[in-house]
């Protein structure tokens, strides 16, 4: 497993303020990057929902949460109800929440044939 | 072939529907033609709009500060006239927003924005317009918002009640679309942005809407509120229209809405079976 934490200059990366609830309780100001294996996908409205396995540092698999924007505008910006597919492998990118809680809302992410999708600069 | 048996009287029914028939097309000949030629006056409103002022959905974006902020982070707001009743009562919503805990009401997947706030909308709109109606839909939310341009003026008081897109009535004038809106809910169930701005229940709205020649579809408000205003607001917001073939969709915020928000105006965030993640949750 990779995981990285780093601070981001610009907030332009940041979880959208656009979402239908407050983001407040996502860490904005940090950004944490981990390879993970897609356990499901839920094209839903409010939000969309990545559901991930990362093994964390000792080995154990962990289930994370990571919450990105409405399926509508998404699907406008090149989305599709199958991005994400379970088993898929990737490198995703996501504003933790404050608590630490297995949680995020979504920036970007990298699948193993190079493509990405969301903010991934 | 007539049927026999005229049982009710010297003149049949049968006799009645031919004249009917005719007084009923002459009547209908003439509405498509008062309709078909106003409908001709009207503007091009159709395809898919998107906002053009974002920020977080912030609804005065000309006297924001800092300038480009967005709503809900702390420290961004706008400027309206404000009694300071109404300044005491943002103050203490934009200390919520720093605190995290605004309570939108939209975030409960229960109500829509409401008018004027569903100018400032994520996500498009539809424009359907009618020489009788105009109706704006919002795909966020969704907001239906119904503007009567058939003549009709607003109903007296007893007869009508504060609701989230309050009463539109208005009129065409040169390709604009001009209305008032009153009736509106105001603070009890809705709020203007993320900021915590509100309006009072005695707002009104005067809306000039009208096509730019740059193709843009711009909205005049002036709002006026005895409660929260010391002078009538103007906001202009603008929407671009989106590529042809570009498409509308359902938003079913209830379908899977896993951001319930507590008493305290906590934001939670629930896990696939319906557990909440946060490790932290404060009493409410």
């Amino acid at each position: 497993m990779t995981r990285s934490v780093f601070a981001i200059a610009l907030l332009v990366f940041a979880f959208a303020a656009d979402a239908h609830h407050s983001s407040a309780m996502f860490d904005k100001e940090k950004v944490i990057e981990v390879t993970a294996t897609v356990r499901e996908f839920q094209w839903t409205n409010p939000h969309v929902w990545i559901e991930i396995i990362v093994e964390s540092e000792d080995g154990v698999a962990e289930d994370w949460s990571i919450e990105g924007l409405g399926p509508n505008g998404l699907f406008r910006n090149g989305w599709r109800p199958n991005s994400f597919k379970a088993g898929d492998k990737i490198t995703i990118r996501f504003n933790p929440m404050l608590d630490g809680s297995k949680a995020g809302g979504f920036i970007g992410a990298k699948f193993e044939d190079g493509h990405t999708l969301g903010n991934w600069k | 072939m007539r049927p026999s048996g005229r049982s009710w009287g010297i003149i049949s029914a049968f006799d009645v529907v031919p004249v009917m028939h005719m007084q009923l097309m002459r009547i209908f000949l003439l509405l498509v033609w008062a309709s078909s030629a106003s409908a001709a006056e009207l503007p091009d409103w159709s395809g898919v709009w998107q906002r053009v002022e974002g920020n977080g959905g912030m609804f005065d974006v000309s006297t924001t500060k800092p300038p480009n902020g967005f709503a809900g982070t702390p420290g961004v707001r706008q400027h309206p006239p404000l009694t300071e009743a109404w300044e005491r009562k943002y103050a203490a919503n934009l200390e919520l927003v720093a605190a995290g805990r605004l309570p939108d009401p939209i975030s409960r997947c229960g109500t829509p924005a409401g008018y004027p706030r569903l100018l400032a909308l994520p996500d498009v709109y539809e424009f359907i317009v009618r020489p009788e109606q105009t109706w704006i839909i919002t795909e966020n939310g969704p907001n239906i918002m119904r503007i009567y341009t058939d003549g009709r003026q607003h109903p007296p008081a007893g007869e009508r009640w504060p609701t989230f897109t309050g009463d539109s009535v208005g009129h065409w004038v040169d390709g604009a679309l001009v209305f008032t809106t009153v009736s509106m809910v105001g603070e009890a169930q809705t709020v203007l942005d993320r900021s915590g701005m509100t309006l009072s229940d005695q707002a009104s709205v005067a809306t000039r809407m009208y096509l730019t020649d740059e193709g843009l579809l711009r909205a005049e408000l002036e709002i006026e509120d005895s409660l929260a205003l010391t002078e009538p607001w103007r906001v202009v917001r603008h929407f671009r229209r989106l590529p042809e073939g570009t498409k509308a969709y359902d938003y079913a915020c209830a379908e899977n809405n896993r951001n319930p928000i507590t008493n305290s105006g906590q934001t939670l965030t629930l896990d696939t079976d319906g557990k909440v993640i946060d490790k932290v949750i404060e009493n409410d």
